[in-house]
């Protein structure tokens, strides 16, 4: 009886002694799974990035992508709702139809929450629609297109770098506080929307700010034209006393090399205000670069001299191996302005609050010089910011470029969007 | 129009025409010879511009770059038309359409082997010191560049005509254009003669990409830009027809130069419209002959 006793005492305590290493081993196992299980259903947020990765626009498509790599570095480090990540996804858009095609299979395979980028505004253009049709936020990075933030304005789509309205009205207020007796201006611009707009542009501000002007010459190359020989004599011809330029990217390099034997420089003042003076020019040109030309871009790299521009700048560097094109910082704004929103609604699926989180967003941009922050119009849906238009001299601090802007005059970005009045008369030229 | 303006507006048009020539003739004459409508072509001229580049980084010598540029280009072309096009000759009704496929397909290879050799950014080379002045002609400056782009371009012509009219091989190269059926059968090695011409044509079109690489970007995609602009130089003088492209690039070159003055909004409109006045009034091309007997 006793030994039974005994085997009983021995196995209820060998029991509870099982039960109870059961239970540590149980505790233990979810430990270590529960950790685990969290990475597991934490969600992946996709955005669905169309850049231009090969020919002349290229080299935006690879500066978006190395900035793209840095904002989500920076986002997700900072963290999001629920654990959630940012990921993006690139593709080459081509042409307007590939685009497309390629947007909605982000939307339908990929399940992206929103769709990003774009270069050109003739492919912005066929992807807002897509954005439109499938109630899918597209956040527009580069493409400058003053349509997509005004007559062709649809709620889901938002810009996070400047339309070239903005370029052309600060341009205007330079025209006409900063040269004095001019009166003949010419327009050289690619044959295409973007070239035509920035003209018209450029046109209606000068009216609007009461500037009397002439014009003694209209060129308009093909997109990409390799010779502008025969445009420089043209416009050596007519003598303009203002030369403005609408060109982008290599174009502006070939066409400023082929005028520069001309003396073009030495006779008029050459504006070339919203890509003329982007890094990849100066980058080109180097020594070949003319001293005083009136230039801006969509951002500088030596202005603002403030810690957070110099920040972005030097980061690109490292990550790249070179300094940063314009596109970047649209495509590295953009990145923040959907965390931004992701983290105000508390999730990326409520596309609604989004849009309201997004409408008069402040969101710190490298570009911004200090005591101002730039903003999302709620109206436009456009990012308001200030525009600085330099002159050329002599600046080696960025090689391989031996030139930089400099004498920088700004123009507060409240004098430059929204402008209603622009839009009604757009509307009316362009239709809706 | 004043004599200045004018004297302007020829020789900025002539500069444009002759470097024009120097691709367009390369390809009309790969046309004549091998059959082929190379739609490559400007990625020949592409090369020429990357070779250019490349060895004014290793040798900052332009004129090294413009032989080797040229010499490179050409060898690549060679390349390609003896180990690929070859494939596709003679394949009756299936061959135009494989050559298109195939140039094509030629174009976006090359155009990503330079992106990923030498990257996206754009690139310049500078002019030869030499050549980086201006020279007057009464109160027109010309820079001195561009009038050596002329003097190229018509050393070019000459040698061209005294090649193909004053020597045994260049009687083989027009017999061949003519019929390479007859020629084969007198026991003239007519594939080499192909690969050959295909390699001087693409030569051709590199050392247009060398000229014009200190004037324009060095940049991917520089080769689909020049291209039309061929196409339709060639179209004017007339498929296979050497001459017809110098008379089709010249005619362009002015029509754009002194279009640009006075019709600057139809300008770039006005080289298609004389193409097609071309192709109703002349389809066969300016200078070429109605097709007869047997390629």
């Amino acid at each position: 009886m006793a030994h039974n006793l005994l085997n009983f005492k021995v196995k209820n305590k060998l029991r509870r002694f099982f039960m109870k290493s059961k239970f540590v081993l149980f505790v233990l196992i979810a430990a270590i799974l529960f950790p685990l299980s969290s990475v597991y259903s934490a969600e992946t947020i996709k955005i669905g990035a169309l850049y231009t990765m090969t020919g002349r626009g290229g080299q935006y498509g690879k500066d978006s992508e190395v900035a793209i790599k840095i904002a989500l570095d920076e986002v997700n480090k900072k963290g999001l709702p629920g654990g959630a990540k940012l990921d993006v996804i690139i593709t080459d858009d081509k042409n307007p139809q590939y685009a497309v095609s390629v947007a909605k299979r982000y939307i339908t395979d990929e399940k992206c929450k929103f769709l990003f980028g774009i270069i050109s505004t003739a492919i912005g253009l066929a992807v807002t629609e897509v954005s439109k049709e499938h109630k899918v936020i597209f956040v527009g990075t580069d493409h400058a297109g003053t349509d997509l933030t005004a007559n062709k304005f649809q709620k889901y789509y938002f810009r996070s770098s400047n339309n070239t309205f903005q370029s052309m009205m600060a341009g205007a207020m330079y025209l006409k506080n900063e040269i004095k007796n001019w009166k003949k201006i010419a327009y050289i611009g690619p044959d295409y929307a973007y070239g035509r707009d920035q003209w018209m542009e450029l046109k209606w501000a000068l009216d609007k700010l009461g500037v009397k002007y002439q014009v003694v010459g209209e060129y308009w190359p093909k997109l990409y034209e390799p010779d502008y020989t025969s445009y420089i004599t043209a416009i050596m011809k007519a003598a303009p006393d203002i030369l403005v330029n609408g060109m982008w990217g290599g174009d502006t390099v070939a066409f400023i090399k082929q005028a520069k034997p001309y003396g073009l420089f030495n006779k008029m003042k050459y504006f070339h205000v919203d890509a003329g003076g982007n890094y990849e020019v100066f980058a080109a040109l180097g020594d070949d670069m003319p001293e005083g030309l009136i230039l801006s871009a969509r951002h500088h790299n030596n202005w603002p001299d403030t810690p957070e521009n110099n920040e972005y700048v030097q980061k690109f560097y490292k990550a790249a191996g070179r300094y940063p094109t314009y596109a970047a910082e649209g495509a590295y704004v953009g990145i923040h302005m959907i965390a931004e929103a992701i983290r105000k609604v508390g999730n990326a699926n409520d596309t609604e609050a989004l849009i309201k989180a997004l409408e008069g967003m402040k969101i710190k941009c490298p570009e911004d010089p200090p005591g101002f922050t730039s903003y999302i119009d709620p109206k436009t849906h456009q990012i308001v910011q200030v525009q600085a238009i330099g002159v050329t001299m002599k600046n080696d601090k960025f090689p391989p470029t031996k030139y930089m802007l400099g004498n920088f005059k700004v123009y507060p970005a409240d004098k430059l969007w929204p402008n209603f009045e622009y839009i009604e008369y757009m509307t009316k030229v362009k239709g809706k | 129009m004043d004599i200045n303006t004018f004297i302007a507006q020829f020789i900025s048009g002539l500069s444009t025409a002759m470097l024009l020539f120097l691709i367009s003739s390369g390809l009309t004459l790969i046309f004549g010879v091998v059959n082929v409508l190379n739609f490559a072509h400007g990625s020949f001229y592409l090369l020429g511009t990357y070779f250019a580049y490349q060895l004014m980084q290793l040798f900052n010598n332009f004129w090294v770059g413009l032989l080797v540029g040229a010499i490179g280009a050409g060898l690549v072309g060679m390349v390609i038309e003896f180990f690929f096009l070859r494939r596709i000759y003679g394949r009756a009704q299936q061959e135009g359409a494989f050559q298109l496929l195939m140039t094509y397909a030629f174009i976006l290879i090359l155009d990503d082997t330079v992106k990923f050799i030498w990257g996206t950014e754009y690139k310049t080379i500078p002019k030869p010191a030499s050549l980086t002045g201006s020279l007057n002609i009464g109160t027109v400056t010309v820079p001195a560049y561009n009038v050596f782009i002329i003097i190229v371009g018509l050393l070019v012509v000459l040698f061209a005509w005294y090649f193909l009219m004053r020597t045994e091989t260049g009687k083989m190269v027009r017999a061949s254009s003519i019929d390479r059926i007859m020629l084969s059968l007198l026991g003239v090695n007519v594939p080499m003669i192909m690969t050959l011409v295909f390699g001087v044509a693409t030569a051709m079109g590199g050392l247009a990409g060398v000229l014009a690489a200190p004037l324009r970007t060095v940049t991917p995609g520089a080769g689909i830009e020049v291209i039309i602009d061929s196409m339709i130089v060639v179209v004017i003088g007339g498929f296979g027809n050497f001459w017809g492209a110098l008379l089709g690039a010249l005619i362009i070159g002015e029509v754009l130069s002194f279009g640009i003055l006075y019709m600057p909004e139809l300008a770039t409109v006005l080289t298609f419209i004389v193409m097609i006045i071309v192709l109703i009034a002349k389809p066969e091309g300016l200078l070429a002959k109605k097709a007869v007997g047997r390629k």
